[in-house]
């Protein structure tokens, strides 16, 4: 299957390799299946293109690469729902905001994007821990995360989507 | 918008399966207690607001850092860190 896309023109899908978004992004409620797309394994930005609609994709980051002691709480019914046993199964990527001049990068920590790459259903979860923030800065925070210590997905992880054109 | 009045203890159902219980008020705060089918999600409203209009900020505004986003990482770490 291919799909035609906004930022990647055309992008040939493994249909193995959807995300089902069980619990749906807030506001794209009817937009449940995208595909991540990883333009550099060593950056932790990757963006995550909806199948249903070219036009919509998310960048998303890693939130452990720029804050290591981020510890969201998946709430059990949500790790049920999605059949997550233990947390280290679980994919954690967060909504990434971009804004340029000047440039400001701001994470959603609140609402995390959860997912079982396994079965490779996920959704957005929004975390009752009021301190997390919905735009934490990065600015100015990459420099205490040296790139050495970046984790990414397991190798082999089935829901990674190597073959990305590059982008327009 | 359909408004009823309850007591304290009582309870409003939804469909067949959501259940808002009114549970106590302090002042000006009311808790309330849901019961709904898992999977439903329940939110704060002015939290979901917050939420959705970020996510939708960030679909627009991910299309002006096309060029870059690979770059962008380099930009916080490196470059963009100098000043």
């Amino acid at each position: 299957m291919n799909i035609n896309t906004a930022r990647f023109g055309e992008v040939p899908v493994d249909e193995s390799k959807v995300i089902t978004m069980a619990g749906p992004i807030l506001g794209f409620e009817q937009l449940d299946r995208f595909i991540l797309i990883v333009p550099d394994e060593k950056k932790p930005f990757w963006w995550l293109q909806s199948v249903d609609d070219g036009a919509i994709a998310f960048v998303v980051a890693n939130p452990f690469a720029v804050k290591p002691d981020y510890e969201p709480e998946i709430p059990g019914d949500v790790a049920q729902a999605l059949g997550i046993e233990r947390p280290e199964e679980a994919v954690v990527l967060c909504i990434v905001n971009i804004r340029k001049d000047p440039l400001k990068v701001t994470l959603n920590l609140r609402a995390p994007l959860v997912i079982n790459p396994v079965t490779k259903r996920g959704g957005q979860i929004v975390l009752e821990d009021h301190a997390q923030p919905i735009q934490f800065d990065v600015t100015g925070v990459p420099k205490t995360a040296p790139q050495s210590s970046i984790p990414v997905l397991p190798p082999g992880d089935p829901i990674r989507m190597l073959s990305v054109p590059s982008p327009l | 918008m359909l408004i009823l009045t309850r007591k304290l203890g009582e309870a409003i159902v939804i469909g067949h399966d959501i259940k808002i219980t009114f549970l106590e008020i302090r002042g000006k705060q009311i808790r309330v207690g849901i019961e709904a089918p898992k999977g439903l999600a329940v939110h704060r409203e002015e939290v979901y607001r917050l939420i959705r209009d970020q996510n939708v900020e960030a679909a627009r505004g991910s299309g002006m850092a096309l060029h870059r986003l690979p770059d962008i990482w380099e930009q916080l770490t490196g470059e963009g860190a100098k000043k």
